[in-house]
């Protein structure tokens, strides 16, 4: 079989590398958005849990909570803020 | 289903007998359909080679400072910082003159709110007594003039001397958002004035050599030198990425929140010369707005303060 005669785009350096870092930034920004989805819905779920077992404790919960929500939610900006680096400042 | 004898909280029935299912639905329709009719009528212009979006982010000189080969320039980082630093004090001072016993001000209620957070919640959570009591006013500063920092990033000024309009012959610098605190050097020095902190209160509290033993987790009395140096070592290298991680979580935070919206506000469109993704983005726009004014800009003065104190309460005591 004639390989070139099938229309594939010219394959340049700047394409692909223009690709890989199309592809960076997706896939890091994506999957590192997956894991701090799971991390935050986990410790919301774990607070409600633990306020519908001892209500008078939510008050002290409150400020933990919040730390761990921000804790958590920071790993989905880093992922995004390095892909944007990688995608425009490389 | 139940569409025609749905009834409003109040009690009186719809007047359409539409189920809320079916109105998002068309709602989203009719949301679809006009971006769809924009890309139809202004189609796409191709991808825009002249706009960077990385260059909102760029400090330009305005006035160039060069001392020994230290570059000193005065840009859109150190105005910022001025702006936070000048909205905390006048804030404050302006408060604590008009003090009155019963609070008559709304102002004055929320800075009490405000106080209250930093006094008991921030600092009485980590620390306690005599530390506390040392440490409060800078873990309060922190705590303020990040939150002044991170909301000043949300008001759009004229600073973006890159592109200019005019305004009754006046030539105008155009608004753009930026903060003290999405320029990494900024929190940087943050994090280092708190590391340094942490570890002369660490060793003034407990002396020089202790403070280091105090490093090593409690219950590894019966383990041999060499296992102790490895998990001294794991230590000294967790007391190093806390550099990292409290530097780079207040940055990134407010960097990418500032991203999103200029890409959700317009930029992506104009990158990618669709107008008509503007159209579909700017609701979005609105959304992280709402959510980076509402939740972040406070989350992250609050968290960084928080952890500040922690990390002063972690080096004073006696149990590690």
């Amino acid at each position: 079989m004639d390989l070139t005669a099938l229309p594939l785009a010219e394959v340049t350096d700047e394409g692909v590398k223009g690709a890989g870092k199309a592809i960076a930034l997706g896939v890091g920004a994506g999957l590192g958005s997956i894991g701090a989805g799971i991390g935050v819905g986990f410790i919301f779920g774990k607070e409600i849990e633990s306020v519908a077992r001892q209500p008078e404790m939510k008050s002290d919960l409150e400020s933990i909570r919040w730390l761990g929500f921000a804790l958590t939610e920071a790993v989905a900006f880093y992922t995004f803020i390095f892909g944007l680096i990688a995608f425009f400042l490389s | 289903m139940e569409s025609a004898t749905v009834t409003a909280p109040g009690g009186a029935p719809k007047r359409d007998g539409m189920s809320t299912k079916a109105k998002v639905f068309i709602g989203l329709g009719i949301y679809l359909a006009v971006a769809i009719l924009l890309l139809l009528i202004f189609g796409n212009a191709g991808k825009n080679e002249e706009f960077k979006p990385q260059n909102e982010f760029k400090l330009e000189p305005w006035v160039s400072i060069h001392l020994a080969g230290i570059d000193l320039s005065i840009n859109k980082a150190v105005l910022y910082l001025v702006l936070a630093s000048l909205a905390t004090i006048g804030t404050m001072v302006w408060i604590a003159r008009r003090m009155q016993q019963k609070p008559n001000s709304r102002v004055q209620t929320a800075v009490e709110v405000a106080y209250d957070l930093t006094k008991n919640t921030i600092t009485g959570g980590s620390l306690s007594g005599e530390l506390a009591r040392k440490w409060f006013p800078f873990i309060g500063a922190l705590f303020f003039w990040i939150w002044f920092s991170n909301m000043l990033g949300f008001l759009p000024l004229p600073t973006n001397t890159e592109h200019h309009f005019t305004l009754f012959g006046l030539e105008i610098p155009s608004f753009a958002i930026y903060a003290a605190t999405a320029n990494i050097a900024i929190p940087l020095v943050l994090t280092l004035v708190v590391w340094l902190s942490y570890h002369v209160e660490g060793i003034r509290a407990k002396g020089f050599v202790p403070y280091f033993k105090s490093w090593l987790p409690p219950g590894l009395e019966e383990m041999s030198p060499v296992g102790k140096g490895a998990i001294f070592i794991i230590e000294v290298i967790s007391h190093f990425v806390r550099l990292i991680s409290l530097s780079v979580r207040l940055f990134a935070n407010i960097l990418a929140g500032h991203l999103l919206l200029l890409f959700m506000g317009g930029g992506l469109a104009v990158l990618l010369g669709i107008a008509a993704l503007g159209a579909l983005t700017f609701p979005l726009a609105f959304a992280f707005f709402i959510f980076e004014v509402g939740l972040v800009a406070t989350l992250q003065a609050f968290i960084f303060s928080t952890l500040s104190a922690i990390y002063i309460g972690g080096a004073t005591s006696a149990t590690h």
